[in-house]
């Protein structure tokens, strides 16, 4: 069953000094998939600054607002409207021969292929003390491993808010054991990369009251190559596997590559943003 | 005779300072000139050749090369204290103009004059041609290759070169995997560091392809040798170096975005504190552009304007002086205030032309330097035109054992470093540094690359201390500028001077000076 989903997104900045110029880049549009068709895509602020819709720089769509005019306080909305398909995580055929898979995957061809996602980042820099945390059982194949995987990502962090923040690094992740999804999610992409699948950051927004982990803010999980297969999508704040609850905005090497809200502002002093997010889905 | 010498320290009190600060020195040579007398190769007289080196000016009999007979004709009429006053005379016009430069870190971090040498580096017609078709032979075959390692990279596929060259490297940028800069050019402008090894061959250091500089010294010092020398110079059939800017200027625009018809170029600089800036302001004044900083442009819809009093003017062909991660904060570093926020959008949708493209530093990586002539022979079929210094990958079991046998005899290089970082020169270590190498190497051979021991040919340089003409290493910087379908090599070039003795370092940054090079008509 479809769902039509109402997404409805509220970022507040305050300035403690006048800005006299600003650039702010939004990633937060859903992205046009095979299993996802945006409706209507709205988006205003409270100064009536004019909008551009642009790209990142991996091609997904932008918000981009640009001030030159003094402020101090300046709220965005923007509301998107979209028809998800069902998702059936499971949906598709074996992967085959186990051992041919893994030998794709060692093969060059892969690796040239898929570079980018099988790369270390700052942010999912593997320390070398622990180049051993999750191994993968080459017996078994390469979506049940990762099943594992996201399974032991799951159990090994603890769900929770304002303790880790966007410089906080994989060593301290691994060793304090708490964070927030884009930390789950670093982790799970940096292992995966570590047994040789290509791994993608995700961005977008969960549906909300199904009680799942961060779904009051936007939302981040993994995307995986297996060979044969294609693109599997992962959720290890939840344990799940990316389904009709996960609206797709933007992928990456990392949250770098597609953090929601990228601005460059010229004043001096300390700024707050607080971001609402609301997610509601109805059946279709 | 008095007033008029009044009336000109009035006009120009800067000038006149200046030159006094030097003049006890020359006052006190100019009256010696009178007792000048006409000995043939008087300002040579104390020139020592060390004949294990390569001079530049004598042939392999040990006589002067036929290019450089009229210039010892014409000098020998002169003494070195002629020389010395003209040398003077040509630094202070150097600073007068402003074209100095700043060492970054040095403490009193005073403007320099980049030190200049009158006494020129002349290249025979048929010497310049090997030059200029191997440089132009290196920046189609690291065009191809950019084309490639952002599209299907089938050097990599077919085992040409590894993996390494993109999946290890900090300038490979992955955001231009499948963007098609207009013409296919990814390299508009190349410098080419070649040298000429003891073997009289011509060898390149170091293809560089980010924003090499130094092109507005070649042109200056051309200006202030003329100007010192005009008697000597019009005694040679030279190629000018001054079309550059215009050369230049053409084939930026013929790198234009699609559907523009006169395009707008502007020169792009980190500012004015930035090393180079003389020659981001030289090129855009002489190329007849706008010079512009980060805060002089904004992207609107995609599309690049300046901001100019008579409003936004937009701009289709931008010369960058600023490195990739600094081009664009919300792409790149976000804390970078030099680049223009949305630029990346907008060259990726085409609407502006950058030159050098994002992402061409992968190619003037020191690994991919190894592989040049692989590189040159997969794209163009061609056997490389200048000799790369060969390079053994310990990587490779047989390449390691000589080099664990011959380490005395090679320079040992880390892969992975820049900047010079961990490199041992063989033949200046110790016994036990050398084993320390080969127990370093022998441990992670991947890392490692040896290459002989190259020595810099020489040229007779004037040095201040001991005012005579010594031998110094020189290199040779060239510049190469490609357009769609069209390419040119300026006729000259940095030949960049290691003042200290013995040093190889030639780099401005570590005390270096240049020559004019002169490159004869056929």
């Amino acid at each position: 069953m479809a769902l039509e989903y109402s997404i409805n997104y509220v970022a507040n900045n305050r300035y403690e000094n006048p800005v006299k110029e600003a650039h702010w880049q939004f990633t937060i549009i859903p992205e046009a998939n095979s299993s996802q068709e945006q409706i209507t895509v709205s988006f205003q602020n409270s100064l009536h600054i004019p909008h551009d819709i642009s790209i990142n720089g991996y091609g997904f769509q932008t918000l981009r607002v640009s001030a030159r005019q003094p402020l101090s306080e300046v709220v965005f909305e923007a509301s998107f409207k979209l028809m998800k398909k069902e998702v059936n995580p499971f949906d598709f055929q074996p992967e085959g021969n186990i051992e041919q898979t893994y030998k794709k995957m060692g093969g060059l061809d892969f690796k040239i292929d898929f570079e980018p996602f099988l790369r270390c980042t700052r942010l999912t820099n593997l320390p070398m003390e622990y180049g051993d945390i999750f191994r993968f059982d080459f017996s078994k194949a390469v979506f049940d491993n990762l099943i594992d995987l996201n399974k032991w990502t799951y159990e090994h962090l603890y769900f929770k808010t304002n303790v880790t923040n966007v410089d906080t690094t994989l060593k301290e992740i691994i060793e304090k054991r708490h964070g927030v999804c884009q930390d789950f999610t670093h982790l799970f992409c940096t292992l995966a990369r570590a047994n040789g699948v290509p791994a993608r950051y995700v961005s977008g927004y969960l549906h909300q009251g199904n009680g799942y982990f961060g779904d009051s803010q936007m939302h981040a999980w993994a995307e995986t190559y297996i060979p044969n297969i294609g693109w599997v999508g992962f959720d290890p704040t939840n344990n799940l596997l990316a389904n009709t609850n996960h609206i797709k905005v933007a992928h990456g090497k990392d949250y770098n590559d597609c953090s929601p809200l990228k601005g460059v502002v010229y004043t001096v002093g300390t700024n707050e943003t607080s971001h609402t997010v609301k997610v509601k889905g109805e059946q279709q | 005779m008095l007033t008029k010498f009044y009336l000109k320290t009035k006009k120009f009190p800067n000038k006149c300072k200046i030159f006094i600060s030097e003049a006890p020195k020359n006052r006190y040579l100019l009256g010696k000139n009178h007792f000048m007398t006409n000995l043939e190769n008087q300002i040579f007289s104390s020139y020592q050749r060390n004949p294990e080196l390569y001079d530049e000016i004598y042939d392999q009999k040990g006589d002067i090369k036929e290019v450089y007979q009229k210039l010892f004709e014409l000098y020998g009429e002169h003494s070195i204290e002629d020389y010395v006053n003209l040398n003077a005379k040509a630094k202070s016009s150097f600073f007068n103009q402003g074209i100095t430069f700043q060492v970054y870190g040095d403490n009193d971090s005073k403007e320099k004059i980049f030190p200049f040498d009158l006494f020129p580096r002349i290249i025979a017609p048929e010497e310049w041609d090997i030059i200029e078709r191997g440089a132009i032979q290196r920046s189609k075959a690291l065009n191809l290759f950019l084309w490639d390692v952002y599209h299907e990279k089938k050097i990599i596929r077919q085992g040409v070169v590894p993996m390494d060259l993109i999946g290890s490297s900090v300038n490979y940028l992955d955001k231009m995997n499948g963007v098609d800069p207009t013409g296919g050019i990814y390299n508009h402008i190349s410098g080419t560091d070649v040298i000429k090894h003891n073997d009289g061959k011509y060898y390149v250091l170091e293809d560089n392809i980010r924003c090499p500089s130094g092109v507005s010294y070649v042109i200056c010092n051309r200006t202030a040798l003329k100007r010192a020398l005009f008697g000597v110079f019009n005694h040679y059939q030279t190629h000018t170096v001054t079309n550059y800017a215009e050369n230049l200027l053409e084939l930026l625009e013929s790198v234009k975005p699609k559907g523009v018809d006169v395009p707008t170029c502007v020169v792009i600089t980190p500012g004015m504190y930035n090393s180079a800036f003389y020659e981001h302001s030289y090129l855009a004044k002489t190329m007849g552009v706008e010079l512009v900083e980060g805060r002089d442009l904004f992207v609107e819809n995609d599309f690049v304007y300046m901001k100019t009093i008579r409003g936004p003017e937009k701009v289709d062909v931008i010369y960058r002086r600023i490195d990739d991660l600094f081009i664009d904060p919300l792409e790149f570093r976000p804390d970078s205030t030099l680049g223009v926020p949305g630029l990346f959008a907008a060259y990726k949708k085409g609407n502006v032309t950058l030159a050098n493209a994002p992402g061409t530093g992968v190619a003037d990586d020191k690994a991919v330097y190894t592989y040049m002539p692989e590189i040159i022979k997969y794209y163009l079929d061609e056997e490389p035109i200048l000799n790369n210094v060969y390079t053994y990958h310990c990587s490779r079991p047989d390449e390691l054992k000589y080099v664990l046998e011959h380490i005395p005899e090679l320079v040992i290089k880390p892969v992975d470093e820049a900047g010079g970082y961990g490199i041992s020169i063989g033949n200046r270590l110790t016994k036990q540094e050398v084993e320390r190498v080969k127990i370093e190497v022998e441990a992670n051979p991947r890392k490692y690359v040896a290459q002989p021991i190259m020595s810099l040919s020489v040229h007779p340089t004037y040095i201040d201390e001991s005012e005579s003409f010594e031998q110094r290493h020189v290199d040779l910087r060239t510049f190469t500028v490609m357009g769609k379908d069209k390419e040119f090599v300026l006729k000259g070039g940095l030949t960049r001077v290691a003042l200290q003795k013995g040093n190889l370092i030639v780099n401005s940054s570590q005390g270096g000076g240049s020559k004019d090079t002169w490159v004869l008509k056929k």
